[in-house]
């Protein structure tokens, strides 16, 4: 533990537990997420507790996603509710077929839509594994194509974030009509049935919390392994200065373009989970405010790390159920300051405060990071 | 005072009388008498039709004040102020009123065991047109006129020619003369005279619209339209005539729009460009700028109604500075207290400013809430004058044009011609270089950040007249003026110009095409695959950095 964001190290463990040695707080949020899985199973507590879990791992994942193209690679995407909207339509999308397919009820969708049948790009959704290979690829592709463009042509930095912001704004524009045929400005909702069982009940409300949780750990693993072996230490290199390791014969672009898909992959990950648990999804979640916002918990975290990236998650979002509960006026006023005071104050976010180290000499010397 | 008021009207009426009897002997000849038409009103259906079709045949020619004393008595009847008395005829001044004047007389009569003429369907329809008529030619004030040529368009079948002829001769209102050549034309395109509706065909192609369009081509249904060769051809040249000059006015109009669209993008994106120019720093609080000033231009109007109701009209040109100031100011103010701290971390920045925004919009919906605010439009932003086909240069568009002119030209002399603009385009060029050679970069900065804030808040009152003004007007703009930024190029108040022209011409050509969201799909594919061979922009400022 030197300084509270990641650096380079001088040999890369190649082993994912010397990996979690290296960086106990990551460890002991692993450990955490797993405990609170375990502790769902065992414990049983109120079903709305068990969903919350859920729903707040859910949004870590996607927060890691987005700190691993902002955190590592000094990419800043502020589009990623796109990835997380794609996979949480597909979901969405094989909830109601697969409704559709074992109770024979058809889904209000069609009926508003006046369909007779649903129509041929729902084609196999009724599977399961299909459902989540078509909504991993899609994800992916989407980000192949718009990161190809963007990061062949050099476009990085502001630009590549406000572009993106684009390109979610205009997502949302496109879901918002009705001739798309995926529910329009209503979205998707009501989905009766989970693999054949009813998914209000509790043991599938738990089984979606706990599989979100475990999914979540397995994430941070594998993101951890990455950005501590070979492929991680190009990251932060060229994160730090780009055009020094393209002279020194590195592809950035492929490595970016890497892990961009990647991240989008995980962020439709995170889309799948959450759908289920909050039993809808509509063209809000493509609203540029949500994709900010999923930079601000990272930034409120800290970014460059992974656990910081889950604990602004989730400190965020828990904070978010109870205030916009308690007293809805308020909550904008206290998240606009609780960015301005992390962003000029705690350059780590919340991670700062543990470290009590205010700012990392790296920052004022290198401008390209931020 | 009522007793007055007649007895000028009918001083009126004398003059007007000696003045007809003078010019024309024939209307003397062909007068109906008044008292007679009075009383056939009081007799049967048959009775009334016949003095009703009478007068609707002759009021081309009848005398004005004819029409007039007519015309009261026809109004009258509709207003059940009209009694039978007798043989005589008692016109009351309000319903139900004890006493009234004669007719014939003029004497004051009480109304007792007077009763109203009962009016039939198709006897009631004739009253109408025929007081229509009456008020459209004699009728004294223009409210009057255009409610009896409503009144007479409703049934203009029945109507002579001659009466909205001498109508349009007459009428001295431009607006009303305009209506009553259509309507008149409209009445000729129906005529039984092949010839008059020949010219009439050129006549309504003469003035293309929408509804010279739809006017023309019912009549393709007529008869005419198959049996006379000479009418078809004349019908469909005009009709081919018609749908060319729609075609072009609409295209006109598309340009139009897309220009004050455009005008509206350029302001909110010049001074997002400026200082992104400058610091790097991409501000996403823009919109609340725009925003600021629009509720600043809100809070001038209210300062105008209060103090000075007289001169309400002039609170959008008094809100242009004031708005001005008032986005400069809140611009320094964050300046000063966050973005001064962020400008080697311009993703920060970026979140920064978002924070900001989201403060902003959630302050102004607390403090004036979240609907629409209600503005005044002075006569110089409502209304628009026709200008080709159905293409109308509405004058508020045409004010956000003009705005945005004025202050691409105010922009460019201070980029050009000012100490603080060189300052500014030497920090954009070279900071480092700059700060050695004793610019103070901080203060440019700072300047350069109230002045771009300042551009958005003009933006504001520019669109105050034309889009609708609440707390979240800022998001609908934002997106469109980074894009401008994007393509536009770094820094470059032309390359933003271009940009703007380009993305708000985009939109609305394609708009109509295909719809509003394909419009930004479209729009957003070509920026992406336009960056892949400029990455810089349209025209890019050559600087280190």
């Amino acid at each position: 533990m030197k300084g509270a964001v990641e650096t380079v190290p001088m040999r890369a463990p190649r082993r994912l537990v010397p990996a979690l040695a290296d960086d106990p707080l990551l460890a002991a949020v692993i450990g955490l997420v797993l405990a609170a899985a375990l502790a769902l199973v065992l414990l049983q507590p109120a079903p709305y507790l068990v969903n919350m879990a859920g729903q707040l791992a859910a949004f870590a994942i996607l927060a890691v996603s987005l700190d691993l193209v902002w955190g590592y690679l000094g990419i800043l995407s502020l589009g990623h509710g796109l990835f997380f909207a794609i996979g949480g339509y597909v979901c969405a999308m094989h909830l109601l077929s697969h409704a559709y397919a074992v109770t024979g009820v058809a889904p209000d969708l069609m009926q508003f839509m006046g369909w007779k049948s649903l129509p041929l790009y729902w084609w196999g959704l009724t599977s399961a594994p299909y459902a989540l290979g078509l909504a991993l690829a899609l994800a992916a592709a989407i980000a192949f194509v718009f990161g190809f463009a963007s990061f062949r042509s050099r476009v990085n930095g502001v630009y590549f974030s406000i572009i993106s912001q684009a390109l979610v704004y205009v997502a949302m524009l496109l879901m918002f009509r009705n001739d798309t045929g995926l529910g329009g400005n209503n979205g998707m909702t009501g989905f009766p049935l989970l693999f054949g069982h009813p998914i209000g009940a509790p043991g599938v409300v738990t089984g979606l919390a706990v599989a979100t949780l475990v999914t979540l750990a397995l994430v941070l693993a594998g993101t951890r392994a990455l950005v501590v072996g070979r492929i991680g230490r190009r990251m932060l290199a060229c994160r730090d200065d780009e055009a020094r390791l393209r002279t020194l014969g590195y592809s950035t672009t492929r490595l970016k373009l890497g892990i961009w898909c990647l991240s989008a992959t995980i962020a439709a990950l995170a889309g799948i989970l959450y759908v289920p648990q909050v039993g809808i999804i509509n063209p809000r979640v493509l609203s540029p405010d949500l994709s900010v916002e999923i930079a601000v918990w990272v930034a409120i975290g800290g970014m460059g790390r992974l656990a910081g990236a889950v604990i602004g998650a989730v400190a965020v979002n828990a904070l978010k159920f109870w205030l916009s509960a308690a007293m809805p006026e308020a909550w904008p006023f206290i998240l606009s300051g609780l960015v301005l005071v992390v962003v000029l104050g705690l350059p780590n976010g919340l991670l700062d405060l543990a470290t009590l180290r205010p700012k990392p000499t790296w920052l004022r010397r290198d401008g390209r990071l931020g | 005072m009522v007793e007055g008021a007649g007895r000028a009207k009918a001083w009126i009426c004398g003059v007007l009388l000696a003045v007809c009897s003078m010019q024309s002997a024939f209307a003397e000849a062909s007068r109906p008498d008044r008292a007679g038409f009075a009383a056939s009103l009081c007799g049967d259906g048959a009775a009334q039709s016949k003095a009703l079709d009478e007068f609707v045949r002759l009021s081309g020619e009848a005398a004005i004040d004819d029409l007039a004393v007519a015309g009261d008595l026809l109004r009258g009847m509709l207003e059940r102020r009209f009694l039978c008395l007798g043989d005589a005829t008692l016109l009351l001044d309000k319903a139900g009123a004890s006493e009234g004047r004669d007719v014939a007389s003029g004497t004051v009569h009480t109304a007792a065991g007077g009763r109203s003429p009962v009016l039939g369907l198709r006897q009631r329809a004739l009253v109408e047109t025929a007081s229509g008529i009456a008020a459209l030619v004699a009728g004294e004030t223009v409210e009057l006129r255009s409610k009896g040529l409503a009144a007479v368009e409703r049934r203009m079948a029945g109507v002579p020619e001659a009466v909205l002829v001498r109508a349009h001769k007459t009428e001295s209102d431009a607006g009303l003369k305009a209506a009553i050549g259509v309507a008149a034309q409209g009445a000729a395109l129906s005529s039984t005279d092949p010839a008059r509706r020949l010219a009439a065909i050129g006549a309504v192609a003469d003035t293309p619209s929408g509804a010279a369009f739809s006017r023309l081509s019912a009549l393709k249904t007529d008869q005419a339209y198959r049996a006379d060769a000479e009418f078809r051809a004349a019908l469909d040249a005009g009709v081919a005539r018609v749908e060319r000059a729609i075609w072009i006015g609409n295209g006109l109009a598309v340009l139009y729009n897309g220009l004050s669209f455009a005008s509206i993008l350029f302001m909110a994106a010049a001074g997002l460009a400026i200082i992104f120019g400058l610091m790097g720093v991409i501000n996403l609080a823009q919109g609340e700028f725009i925003m600021v000033g629009a509720y600043a231009a809100y809070g001038v109007q209210e300062v105008f109604r209060r103090f000075a109701p007289g001169f309400l009209d002039l609170y959008l040109l008094a809100a242009i500075p004031v708005a001005f100031l008032a986005a400069a100011l809140v611009g320094i103010v964050i300046e000063a207290l966050i973005l001064r701290h962020l400008y080697r971390r311009p993703l920060m920045s970026l979140l920064a400013t978002w924070a900001v925004s989201l403060f902003l919009i959630n302050l102004v919906r607390v403090v004036f809430g979240s609907q629409n605010l209600q503005f005044a439009m002075p006569s110089y932003v409502s209304g628009g004058m026709p200008l080709y086909a159905d293409f109308i240069v509405t004058w508020n568009r045409l004010f956000a044009i003009a705005f945005a002119t004025a202050t691409l030209v105010l922009t460019l002399l201070i980029l050009k011609r000012t100490p603080l603009g060189l300052d500014i385009r030497a920090v954009t060029q070279n900071r480092d270089m700059a700060a050695c050679l004793g610019i103070r970069t901080r203060r440019v900065d700072r300047l350069a950040f109230g002045f771009g804030s300042g551009l958005a808040g003009l933006a504001g009152v520019a669109l105050c007249p034309i889009y609708s003004v609440n707390p979240g007007m800022g998001t609908t703009f934002i997106v469109d003026s980074f894009m401008v930024v994007v393509l536009g190029g770094v820094g470059t108040v032309i390359g933003t110009l271009v940009a703007a022209l380009g993305i708000g011409g985009a939109n609305v050509l394609i708009e109509p095409l295909y719809g509003a969201v394909a419009a930004k799909v479209i729009v957003l594919a070509g920026i992406i695959l336009f960056l892949q061979r400029r990455p810089e922009g349209l025209f890019a400022v050559r600087r280190r950095r």
